[in-house]
């Protein structure tokens, strides 16, 4: 036995057990049945055992046949209905012999005290519950939750299911089984299996149904996380053959943000007041990534590339981290190179789409174009040597042979014509040909200069014109071969700071196999690692040659390295495991190399992809490998599937026989794959997932569920789904069915969003709405906008009621809601000012008339005719739905009503109320008519209006029988909300029940139903406090007993 | 293989419907005339039920006189041309449908004449075409074919579910058959045989989870989960029979493979097209012998359905109905137009000596006389000749005799297909005149 603190359970339990269940229900004392043989048998005989006699049966009923006390018990559903039209004075009727005054109270205190006591005694009955299929509701939720996938939509084209009980969809009377549907079920099943992915580790579920868009969507996937925190590069379109492709398409370090960033708050840096990760979080940067980046800012770096950084950053002003960024571009250009990936592994091919340049060398060709000057003036060029950026040590250039250079005439050697020269500093001197400054002899015509230095010389146009300077630099080899230098041409002078640093203008030129070459490397080098051109080759797919053998190219080390944590490498990697699995690109290489080699032998040598040939046979085998050893896992991954699907823990058996049946589909040469497609198919069609079975006790005594059938039964009530991961984990640590825990599950669960569909297969089904979006009942010649809007309207209904739940509202907003959920084209149908198209909250609506059921759309739509409003069908609504009051039948042969609004001389109102007046209708119209009236300012779509169709006032003023004055929505909903005001909790209550508990409602629910009423009053009437105490009843954690399940006992 | 005769005529007309089948081939003389067929190669006996709810306008269903010399009111005009084909039958009722004296409680039990369960509760009773296609249409690919032609509505109105509104048919007491709304879908019930590798292998495994489950839980959940044994065990039944193609007793049908094209996915927006869209398939299931017995509701009781087509659009067919108007009556006739399209194409089938009409019993009512909810005698008619068993032209009045149960003529059209379970619904014996 379970033990319950809660209070409201112990109550609950009190009563389940302090009345025993009806197979062993009390005696009826003696007094109690002579009372009833003495006082009361003969009052029904006398006044009702005329018609309702065991030989004239009228309308069904037989009052002879309780002759006795214990008779009267065992049917306490017509004794019901008996107190029922005592109550409502219909019995007996009006021309029949009456019961005087003290007689009828006489009866009615004690039919009312019977059925008390009778309730009292079967409380927290679990009552008949039939087996229930899944709904095509539940089975599309179910699905969708199963597989992650909401587009699927198996039931699409299923028969409609039927309501019963107390209306609702879920009740398992009305969820039939036909060889048509299981036929259904399987073609389902199967079309459902067609989603699954088979991955390295299992089976997951995607929206599309071809290898092509499985892989597509891990491409995705791949390409989101590369995006993260890669922006997209803008590379160089190359034209090939007619395609343009983008060159060098990639993942680019968003540089600039990082600097912003940094700058910002250079001062908190500084003093590591603040650290990486609240600067990452603020400005929405890698955290990783910007602390290796601030690392290098903090300290002074041995790289002179990255001390130059690093003295950049911080001279910068707060506005410099543009400029900053384009001189680490203006480097990432000359160290790195991209290739096209199409070209990687041919024959004398690139090895990587992105490829370092070492921007060193021995010697370096430079050439400069003489600009045009006027006659009789002179061109002056300057003749930049700079140090390297390493100090001037050894650093003595040579200018070789600079001459003037034109096609068709001999060279001009600059010695032959230099007019002078300068040092910008040191004014003008004469320029030295042919030996160094320490009077080293080099060639004649040549230069030697200690850098750094310019020379500017000065050419005279006739000489200039058109030639251009040419000039080879170098090193002068010395003592010490360590010296490097930086050579450029210019037309303008340099400034001094070039001089002395290191350019990304051209190469730094080194004697070959110097230490100084090796610096540089290593500077060059670790520039790379922290400013790589690019992070990632986003595009994966490469498309930038027309005939390719890389399907997938992965170039993300810089990335993964310089980005991402562990888990986020192992996801990716993961990731990219799947993409191979899931292409089988292997395979697909196999045959496009096959293919190639055939369509290159005809048009240029197939040598060139030689070196693939291997490779791509090796992969391929080891991927054939791979399938079949993760097969096993696929079937490992149907189990636990299983599982889910059933609701409860596979058991050994059921494991078993899958496997057997895996074998056995294998036997009949299907592929592995298709054998796993069946399997899951063969889930969806099972019972075990099809039904909501729950295993009952022996005999006839309820007991409690399990944790597991618990946990289906509450995720069905408030989710038309399966048990999602923490209800699962509750229930199979035993604990759900704890109160505490029971309801904290509830409580998250009524806010999580799959609320929406206990507003849809609940509210919107008790209020006769559900599939409005549907409705095809409306005359496009009056209504030609109402097509477009109906989707709109039934969308405002969901919300609200989602809202509701979601927020564990008021039931009387149901009522009396001053808000509504409109988007733009039903705020322009409702005439409240428009903000715009999408879907949001608006407050203060009850001026506009609308906020609560009343005034929406869909309703108002729903109860009204093709063409025209209808009091009638608004206030039946009212009556029955809302209200829960008992209307007579309509009699035989109802008269007419008129059609069309407007093409009568009279009203909607004035038709209804002829119609009304015939004696033979007005017992019922009574009744409802009122409500339907003060509704009439809505037209047959739910638009507020003054005049009808036929430019009539709309009179909504009219007294109900009662006598209260209703006039329009306002008045009606005072009249709700408080003369009626009970009758709508109640109603509520009811309907609650009957949808949590798939079943009619019946006696033995009676003093539930006055718990949910007290817990609603007492916590401000928030709905789940009525939800609350139905999840804590007997009658939803018992089931009743083998032998008792559905004896009609307490019910008829 | 019997020996069957056949006529030249009856072999060159039906060549001028269909393709050439393989029957044909055992045909031993050219020119032989008939001799009187032997039982064996005689046709199948065919039921179609046809329903529309809210009953008629109620001074236009009517019919007096015999045979030619018959005289229709105007609800009925559009079956002019088979008046010699039809019975009409006037007076007949379900005593148990008088009891709810609305829409779902008279309709539920059109075809059975049991009592239907109230209070949210759904019990009726096995329905005459569901208890045929037990007995009657196992021989078969698809033991009946229950079509309809408009969504069901899903409530609980006044204490009855409106399940018993948009369900005629029904498996068992407690199942009402669902009805098959998509043509296309319908179709491929009849002729969709691709029997992939593995189903059997699939179902199988299922009923042996049924039957364990069956094991542990209570005697009513055992009766619904029979609903999905059962339903299993048919559609096994049915992939075993797609293997054993041409193994059809006696008789051969005069059309192999359907001959119109499978009608495109999902539902017309023309209603007119979508009823036509079933009654081809109605008569396709029928001519192919792919089916005997079809029920096809042309609409709800208790309809929404509009008539645009017709010009009829400011109000929905239940509504409509509670009035005599002029548009009442072309929304009566265009329904009269079905049947009558349906007849006219089973009467142009010729299956031996005799039409399809002629060996078929094509059943028209409605669950009441007109749309006020009176069930005390509802509109019936009798088209077909039944395999030569039912004279047609007559009108027959049971308007204020004894045993004028519904129930009577059901267990009249049962003995047509000579199943006689001797107690149907409320009654006892068949009609004699019928």
């Amino acid at each position: 036995m379970i033990l319950f603190t809660a209070p409201t359970c112990f109550t609950l339990l009190l009563l389940g057990f302090a009345f025993p269940l009806p197979a062993q229900a009390q005696q009826q004392t003696h007094e109690e049945t002579v009372a009833f043989s003495s006082q009361i048998l003969p009052l029904v005989t006398e006044y009702c055992g005329s018609c309702h006699s065991t030989e004239k049966q009228k309308g069904d009923l037989d009052l002879e046949r309780f002759a006795s006390l214990e008779a009267v018990r065992r049917h306490p559903k017509i004794w019901q209905s008996v107190a029922a039209q005592l109550k409502d004075n219909e019995m007996p009727p009006k021309d029949k012999p009456q019961l005087s005054p003290s007689d009828k109270a006489r009866l009615s205190e004690w039919v009312t005290s019977l059925l008390d006591g009778l309730a009292r005694e079967r409380a927290g009955d679990p009552g008949p519950v039939v087996l229930r299929r899944l709904s095509n509701a539940e089975y599309t939720a179910t699905i969708q939750d199963l597989t992650g996938v909401s587009s699927l939509d198996p039931a699409r084209e299923f028969p409609i299911d039927g309501a019963a009980g107390e209306g609702f969809m879920n009740t398992g009377q009305a969820l039939v089984m036909s060889p048509a549907l299981v036929t259904k079920y399987l073609d389902a099943g199967k079309a459902i299996a067609s989603h699954a992915v088979l991955l390295p580790d299992g089976i997951r579920f995607s929206a599309g149904t071809t290898r092509r868009d499985w892989t597509d969507e891990i491409l995705l996937q791949i390409r989101a996380i590369y995006r993260e925190f890669a922006d997209p590069l803008q590379g160089e379109k190359v034209n090939l053959q007619g395609l343009i492709f983008s060159h060098d398409e990639g993942g680019s370090l968003p540089l600039e943000r990082y600097f912003v960033a940094t700058l910002a708050d250079r001062g908190a840096l500084h003093t590591e007041v603040k650290d990486a990760k609240a600067l990452a979080h603020e400005h929405g940067l890698n955290e990783k990534y910007l602390s290796t980046l601030m690392a290098m800012l903090r300290s002074e770096q041995s790289s002179p590339l990255l001390q130059e950084m690093h003295t950049r950053w911080h001279l910068a002003e707060t506005g410099d981290a543009a400029e900053i960024t384009r001189e680490i571009a203006r480097w990432q250009k000359v160290l790195w190179k991209f290739n096209r990936v199409g070209q990687l592994g041919k024959l004398g091919g690139p090895y990587s789409w992105m490829e370092p340049l070492v921007p060193l060398a021995a010697r370096q060709e430079l050439e400069l174009k003489i600009p045009a000057v006027p006659a009789g003036q002179d061109a002056t060029l300057y003749l930049v040597a700079s140090n390297g950026g390493d100090g001037n040590e050894n650093d003595l250039a040579v200018w070789e042979r600079p001459r003037l250079v034109v096609d068709g005439k001999p060279d001009i050697m600059l010695r032959d014509v230099v007019v002078r020269s300068q040092l910008p500093e040191a004014g003008s001197i004469p320029l030295v040909f042919g030996s160094t400054s320490e009077g080293v002899p080099i060639a004649p015509e040549s230069i030697a200069i200690h850098a750094p230095s310019v020379l500017a010389i000065r050419v005279p146009a006739e000489i200039a014109a058109g030639r251009k300077l040419v000039v080879t630099g170098m090193l002068q080899s010395g003592p010490s071969q360590e010296g490097s230098v930086q050579f450029q041409l210019l037309t303008t002078p340099p400034d001094g700071r070039a001089l002395k640093g290191l350019s990304p203008t051209g190469p730094v030129i080194v004697h070959d196999g110097t230490t100084a070459r090796g610096r540089f490397e290593k500077t060059f080098d670790e520039f790379r690692q922290l400013f790589p051109a690019a992070l990632c080759y986003t595009k994966i797919v490469p498309v930038d040659e027309v005939v390719t053998l890389t399907l997938f190219h992965r170039e993300d080390d810089h990335f993964t390295r310089l980005m991402l944590d562990d888990t986020q490498k192992g996801k990716l990697d993961r990731l990219w495991d799947e993409l191979r699995y899931v292409s089988q690109d292997a395979l697909a290489r196999v045959d496009a190399y096959a293919q190639l080699m055939e369509y290159a032998t005809q048009d240029a040598d197939p040598k060139v992809f030689e070196p693939l040939r291997e490779p791509i046979r090796t992969r391929a085998a080891a991927f054939r490998e791979q399938l079949v050893a993760t097969e096993s896992s696929h079937l490992k991954g149907v189990l636990e599937f299983a599982g889910r699907a059933y609701r409860r823990p596979l058991q050994e058996a059921e494991a078993k026989e899958l496997h057997v049946l895996y074998q056995r589909l294998r036997e009949q040469e299907l592929s592995h794959e298709d054998s796993i497609r069946l399997l899951l198919a063969r889930i969806f069609v099972s019972p075990a997932f099809l039904y909501r079975a729950e295993i009952p006790g022996p005999g006839e005594k309820q007991a409690p569920i399990n944790d597991w059938e618990l946990a289906s039964r509450l995720s069905y009530f408030l989710w038309s789904s399966s048990p999602d991961v923490r209800l699962r984990e509750a229930a199979a640590a035993g604990t759900l069915h704890l109160p505490d825990t029971l309801n904290a599950e509830m409580r998250r669960m009524l806010a999580d969003p799959r609320a929406r569909r206990l507003a849809v297969e609940f509210a919107c089904q008790w209020l006769h709405i559900r599939d409005f979006d549907a409705l095809d009942e409306k005359s496009e010649r009056h209504f030609p906008d109402f097509a477009a809007l109906r989707g709109d309207m039934y969308e405002e209904a969901i919300r609200f009621f989602t809202d509701l739940f979601q927020r564990d509202g008021s039931i009387f907003e149901i009522l009396d809601a001053d808000h509504a959920f409109v988007n733009g084209a039903l705020a322009k149908h409702y005439g409240i000012p428009a903000q715009g198209e999408e879907w949001r909250r608006v407050d203060g609506l009850r001026q506009f008339s609308r906020g609560g059921v009343l005034g929406q759309a869909a309703l108002l739509a729903k109860q009204s005719g093709a063409s025209r409003s209808s009091p009638i069908l608004r206030g039946n609504w009212v009556a029955e739905v809302l209200l829960g009051d008992k209307l007579p039948r309509p009699p035989k042969d109802v008269p007419p009503l008129p059609e069309e609004e407007g093409t009568e001389n009279l009203t909607v109102r004035q038709l209804t109320e002829k119609h009304s007046s015939d004696p033979r209708c007005a017992g019922c119209h009574m009744r409802i008519d009122a409500f339907g009236f003060a509704l009439e300012n809505f037209d047959a779509i739910g638009r507020r209006r003054e005049r009808d169709n036929g430019g009539r006032l709309i009179n909504n003023r009219s007294t109900h029988m009662d006598g209260t004055e209703l006039e329009d929505i306002g008045g009606l909903r005072e009249y709700l909300l408080t003369k009626r005001r009970d009758d709508f909790l109640r109603q509520f209550c009811r309907k609650l029940l009957g949808y949590a508990l798939g079943r009619g409602v019946q006696l033995s629910d009676e003093p539930l139903l006055s718990q949910m009423q007290t817990d609603l009053r007492a916590k401000e009437y928030r709905v789940g406090a009525a939800i609350e105490a139905i999840v804590q009843s007997r009658q939803f954690l018992d089931i009743r007993g083998k032998q008792l399940a559905y004896e009609a006992s307490s019910s008829e | 293989m019997n020996n069957h005769r056949f006529s030249r005529r009856t072999f060159l007309r039906g060549l001028g419907v269909t393709m050439a089948l393989p029957w044909l081939e055992s045909l031993n003389v050219w020119g032989d005339e008939a001799r009187g067929s032997e039982p064996s190669s005689e046709a199948p006996v065919r039921l179609a039920v046809l329903f529309a709810g809210n009953g008629f306008h109620s001074k236009e269903w009517w019919a007096r006189g015999e045979g030619r010399q018959m005289e229709l009111g105007r609800v009925l005009a559009p079956l002019n041309d088979f008046r010699e084909k039809m019975v009409f039958v006037r007076g007949l009722y379900n005593e148990q449908a008088l009891k709810g004296n609305i829409h779902s409680s008279q309709t539920g039990n059109l075809l059975s004449g049991a009592a239907l369960a109230s209070g949210g509760e759904i019990r009726s009773g096995t329905s005459i075409d569901q208890l045929l296609a037990q007995q009657y249409g196992t021989s078969t690919k698809v033991p009946s074919l229950v079509l309809g032609c408009e969504k069901s509505n899903p409530a609980v109105h006044k204490n009855y579910s409106m399940l018993y509104s948009s369900h005629i048919s029904w498996s068992s007491p407690t199942t009402p058959t669902p009805l098959e709304i998509y043509p296309a879908l319908a179709f491929d019930r009849l002729f969709k045989d691709e029997v992939q590798r593995g189903d059997r292998s699939v179902l199988d495994a299922v009923l042996g989870d049924a039957q364990d489950l069956r094991r542990r839980i209570s005697s009513a959940d055992q009766q619904k989960l029979d609903e999905y044994l059962h339903s299993v065990r048919e559609v096994e039944q049915r992939i075993v029979r797609a293997g054993q193609k041409g193994e059809l007793q006696g008789w051969r049908p005069t059309l192999a493979l359907p001959n119109i094209p499978r009608p495109p996915d999902g539902i017309p927006q023309d209603i007119g097209e979508h009823m036509r869209l079933m009654s081809d398939i109605l008569v396709l299931g029928f001519q192919t012998d792919t089916t005997r017995i079809t029920t096809l509701k042309l609409n709800n009781d208790h309809s929404s359905l509009r008539f645009p087509n017709l010009g009829v659009d400011y109000m929905i067919h239940h509504l409509l109905s509670h009035s005599d108007s002029d548009d009442w009556l072309k929304v009566n006739q265009f329904f009269m137009e079905q049947v009558a399209y349906i007849a006219r194409k089973m009467d142009a089938i010729q299956e031996g000596s005799r039409t399809l009409l002629d060996n078929s019993m094509l059943l028209f009512c409605s669950s009441m006389m007109t749309g006020n909810h009176n069930a005390d005698q509802l509109p019936v008619l009798l088209l077909g000749g039944g395999g030569g068993r039912i004279q047609g032209g007559r009108v027959l009045d049971y308007s204020g005799k004894p045993d004028r149960q519904m129930c009577r003529l059901y267990l009249s059209m049962m003995d047509k297909m000579n199943v006689r379970p001797g107690k149907f619904g409320d009654a006892t014996s068949a009609l004699a005149l019928v």
